[in-house]
């Protein structure tokens, strides 16, 4: 079980309600530092009209992680399913993996005297057998698509097999698993929401890349205790 | 990390939001009842964040609800749950909640209440204290004219169990509900020119006109969200037209920024078009709409051209063309998206008129992918007796303006009473879910009227502005803690869906239903006993039996209406048409509909079937039918089929001869007199919505507050470049009757010359920890123009000065 997630983000309308569900599942504390996962607005002027591209983001669930290499405790740690785990007990709160994440995705979490990021709500429904997050669940526009990489059969990758993609600052090697779906229909803001040097993928093209990056990483994922 | 003892039972006891991964968190027991109805437990319920009553299940652990999730169920909220919706919990566990019933001690709207018990309270509405009057001196005094008791509500589930109460046992004819200030004008246009409101099928349409309707922010409806999974050349062509490059536009195929007030030359010059190159559907014009002749010449005669059109609108002359064009070449699959909100300008009425006219033109009436009406399963309704009275006088606002219904003007009827000019004295105000303080133009003069009165109670569950300025506050429960009337909502895909209750009531708080009966309890022999005084019929009806007999049989006794329980009446309801079966499944998944089990389907976890396509309710009965499998058949021809509509004629009608004697234009015509652009240098102040939060009643919810703090001015960048205003700079909004500061927002996404900024901040009740004075109150600006024909809040007539402080 390999789980990622694919983006169709050109149907997002930045409601705000993944941000509002994420907090209510995870208990993630109130403040606009203290996200979990978040929704991007970028605005543009072209030729004078307004433009905006949004972004639905969080952790990335990266293969090939520098938030794990660079944690003294093994506090961060691969996980099966390559999940991206935190054990809160063991953090020192030396904020290294907040450096060395190239996402921001990492918070500090003061209830827990911990850093925090999403877990794909693995607390709440992963480890029941459901494979959905709060904030695919609660999306009015069902945006987000969390699935089984390692499953040819899943609507994920069936969707991944559909749709070109990309995936953010690919040039830091972290092999991310947060899929953007490229706008199929609409051009222009395919064109606009995305920067000119990002590469488009096919699952063809992409799944050597987590071949190889699970292979490397694979042996480090650890058994979940919560 | 791992801390010593000590610490983690401070960070235990402190905020009770965090949930330690998946395990319980301590809650203060100041929070929790002592015993929960419910321990371990997942409940279907209905959000009540707003008005579109998403099915949701509410889980608790420990009596405690700790999350909600979208019901898959309900094919109206189509599985999701807005951010409004997820925050429900803290509008449930929010500290500043009422919680018991209060009486006011110091001076009205000083927020000087004393706690009291139920009954302490209806005592108080009965006989009064030393600092206002109760029923029973009022009513007598007046002589029973029970109609000099006011009342209105907000939308709401117990909204017809309060109009029960109020208006068919109490008595009282006059009632004012949101209507006036929401979308009366706008039902009131469609359904007198198409024969109903309907809704527009956005899963099929292929060309869709959205003016001013903001779907991705203004009270996110389920309904239409399908829309934003079809935009961006997936199948929906959207065109937007708004002064703001709002979410919605940000979907669009094209943003056309129109000037304020002036969207039914828009559609004038779109319907010159269509008529003039005849692109519309001649077989269902035929067919379907009256008076399309009388229509047509004065269409042509007016000579409302594109570019008389662009003068008045600034939209291009040729995009009116293109957008006329394309509009026909997508029909019956096109649609001028009716609208959801409170009239804008004077001429809305015949806007709205326009609109339903120049869709129907295309024929996309009761068909695919046009205006559908669909089907509503049946329920039969919860009736009360009503008792007669001959003392209760006409509602005071049925003359201000050509067209007042049950639900009044809320503007007609406030103005009337601050201006002291109506007919007969209304000394009593009863306001429940409202909060008329925020959400009427000119809060001065809604201050005013309340100020007047001499017994104000409300029934709410937080204090807002208007419960501020009660005699007598009565707590209601919010909607996690009660079972409200079952209810069936029809359309394409109709069902029937049930809240359950999740928790008991919390504090001293109590349901709408138990709050009437209680108060039945106290009034209702008091009440009759007035009655008796002076009603002349009430004494004849009692000279040939007797008092104790009309009083029992006739339905002066309240208390006859709730010997049920609310469950009960629901129970039978639901019962007596469609089984114990069904019953079962509304207490426990919260939807039902017939076949329910054979049609719901989940396609994949995103993805769900309610209904098969060849068994949504697409066209109404009554009309010619067609074999609708036959793919070759021309969807043109389909929707070309005579209907049987709603209407008088049963056709769709351009001219409506009884709005000649009302003084009302019979057909839509752009009245040069009944619009205005700002003078040089001023703005048009325009509000509307945002999807993180509902009107006024979210702006003390901290989640909420977490995703949008406070509300800004929008400002056009470069007029604000000119005043010297920067992002964030206090600036003044002033207009002719109020006066507020606001940061400001300079953007590229509104048009000059005019200012925008979100209803529902601005509160000035203390009650309030976080609401109160957090940004600014737009209709403390806004002035109280209104559109005549149905005395609908014209909200966007107002003009404002801008500077920095």
């Amino acid at each position: 079980m390999n789980y990622a997630m694919s983006l169709d983000y050109q149907s997002c309308i930045d409601c705000k309600a993944c941000e509002v569900a994420c907090k209510e599942e995870n208990g993630v504390q109130l403040g606009a530092d203290k996200q979990r996962i978040w929704v991007t607005q970028i605005e543009k002027s072209i030729f004078g009209q307004p433009f905006v591209a949004l972004h639905p983001s969080q952790c990335n669930h990266c293969l090939d992680a520098p938030c794990v290499d660079v944690c003294p405790t093994g506090s961060s740690y691969f996980a099966e399913g390559g999940i991206v785990m935190t054990d809160k007990d063991l953090c020192i709160l030396c904020k290294g993996c907040m450096e060395a994440c190239p996402y921001d995705a990492r918070f500090v979490d003061d209830t827990h005297v911990a850093v925090d990021k999403c877990s794909f709500c693995y607390e709440t429904r992963l480890v029941h057998g459901e494979v959905t997050t709060a904030c695919q669940a609660t999306c009015p526009t069902k945006v987000r698509l969390l699935g089984d990489i390692d499953d040819e059969e899943s609507d994920l990758v069936k969707m991944l097999k559909e749709r070109k993609f990309y995936v953010l600052k690919e040039e830091e090697k972290t092999v991310p698993k947060l899929f953007y779906l490229l706008p199929e229909h609409d051009d222009y803001y395919a064109m606009n929401s995305v920067d000119p040097s990002t590469t488009i993928y096919t699952w063809d093209t992409f799944k050597p890349i987590v071949e190889k990056a699970k292979a490397k990483r694979k042996p480090q994922w650890k058994k979940i205790i919560l | 990390m791992k801390v010593e003892i000590s610490r983690r039972k401070f960070l235990q006891g402190s905020v009770a939001l965090s949930v330690l991964g998946g395990s319980l968190a301590s809650v203060p027991t100041l929070w929790a009842k002592e015993k929960p109805s419910s321990n371990n437990n997942i409940v279907a319920t209905l959000c009540e964040m707003c008005v579109n009553k998403c099915a949701a299940f509410a889980y608790v652990e420990n009596g405690i609800v700790k999350k909600l999730n979208p019901n898959p169920l309900f094919p109206k909220s189509k599985n999701m749950l807005c951010a409004r919706g997820d925050a429900g919990i803290h509008a449930l566990y929010d500290p500043d909640r009422l919680k018991y019933p209060m009486i006011r001690i110091g001076e009205k709207g000083s927020g000087e209440f004393k706690r009291a018990t139920w009954d302490e309270a209806y005592e108080a509405i009965l006989h009064g204290t030393d600092k206002f009057q109760g029923l029973k001196q009022i009513l007598d005094e007046e002589e029973n004219n029970r109609s000099t008791i006011g009342f209105c509500a907000g939308e709401g589930m117990g909204e017809h169990t309060y109009k029960q109460f109020m208006g068919d046992l109490l008595g009282s004819k006059n009632f004012i509900n949101h209507s006036s200030i929401c979308l009366q004008t706008t039902i009131a246009g469609y359904t007198l020119t198409l024969g109903a409101y309907g809704t527009t099928d956005l899963e099929n349409a292929n060309y869709v006109i959205m003016a001013g309707a903001n779907r991705a922010e203004a009270i996110l409806t389920p309904d239409t969200m399908d829309m934003f999974k079809r935009t961006r050349g997936r199948g929906l062509k959207l065109i937007v037209l708004d002064p703001r490059y709002t979410n919605t536009a940000i979907h669009a195929d094209k943003w056309l920024g129109i000037k304020v007030g002036t969207d039914l030359a828009f559609v004038l010059a779109l319907t010159y078009v269509v008529i003039k190159e005849v692109l519309y559907n001649k077989d269902f014009v035929e067919k379907n709409v009256d008076h399309f002749e009388t229509y047509k010449k004065h269409i042509l005669e007016n000579n409302y051209t594109p570019e008389w059109a662009e003068k008045i609108t600034g939209v291009d002359a040729h995009e009116i063309t293109k957008i006329a064009r394309d509009f026909m070449a997508n029909a019956p699959r096109s649609v001028y998206y009716q609208g959801r909100r409170t009239a804008w300008s004077k001429q809305d009425f015949q806007l709205r008129r326009a609109q339903a006219i120049f869709t129907a033109l295309g024929g996309g009436i009761d068909v695919k992918g046009g205006i559908v009406f669909g089907k509503k399963l049946y329920l039969h309704s919860h009736t009360v007796e009503a008792p007669r009275y001959t003392t209760n006088k006409r509602r005071i606002d049925r003359k201000e303006a050509s067209i007042v219904g049950k639900n009044g003007t809320w503007i007609g009827f406030r103005n009337m009473i601050v201006e002291d000019r109506t007919p007969y004295p209304v000394r009593a105000f009863f306001s429940y879910k409202q909060n008329p303080m925020q959400s009427v133009p000119n809060v001065a003069k809604t201050k005013t009227m309340l100020e007047k009165m001499d017994l104000v109670v409300t029934i709410d569950t937080m204090p807002s502005d208007t419960v501020m300025m009660s005699d007598v506050i009565l707590p209601e429960c919010t909607y996690f803690e009660r079972e409200d009337p079952v209810k069936s909502f029809g359309g394409t895909q109709p069902a029937i869906v049930l809240r359950n209750k999740v928790i008991d009531p919390m504090y001293e708080t109590k349901a709408v239903f138990d709050i009437l009966k209680g108060l039945s309890e106290k009034i209702s022999r008091p009440m009759f006993d007035i009655a008796v005084k002076y009603d002349e019929h009430i004494q004849e009806e009692i000279e040939d039996s007797s008092e104790e007999d009309v009083y029992e049989d006739d339905g002066y006794n309240f208390n006859l209406a709730y010997e049920s329980t609310q469950e009960e009446i629901n129970e039978e309801i639901i019962t007596s048409t469609y089984g114990e079966e069904a019953y079962e499944t509304l207490k426990e998944k919260g939807v039902f509909y017939p076949n329910m089990d054979k049609y719901f389907k989940k396609i994949t976890e995103n993805e769900y079937q309610y209904y098969p396509e060849d068994k949504k309710y697409y066209t109404t009965p009554g009309g010619e039918k067609i074999d609708v499998q036959d793919t070759c058949i021309d969807e043109k021809a389909i929707a070309a089929l005579k209907k049987n509509l709603g209407t008088r004629s049963g056709r769709v009608e351009c001219y409506l001869s009884s709005m000649i004697r009302k003084k009302v234009d019979p057909m839509p015509v752009w009245r040069d007199e009944l619009y205005s652009e700002a003078p040089k240098g001023m703005f048009k102040f325009i509000t509307g919505r945002d999807a993180k939060h509902t009107q006024n009643s979210t702006t003390n919810n901290i989640m909420l507050l977490d995703v949008m703090k406070e509300n800004y001015l929008w400002i056009n960048k470069a007029q604000a470049d000119e005043k010297g205003i920067s992002y964030g700079d206090w600036v003044s909004v002033k207009s002719s009757i109020g006066e507020v500061q606001i940061k400001a927002y300079p953007t590229i996404k509104i048009i000059p010359d005019v200012v925008f900024y979100v209803h529902g901040f601005g509160s000035e009740s203390t009650g309030l920890t976080f609401g109160y004075r957090n940004g600014a109150s737009d209709n403390l600006i806004i002035e109280d123009t209104v559109e005549t024909v149905f005395g609908s809040a014209a909200m966007h007539e107002t003009v404002v000065d801008v500077r920095k402080v």
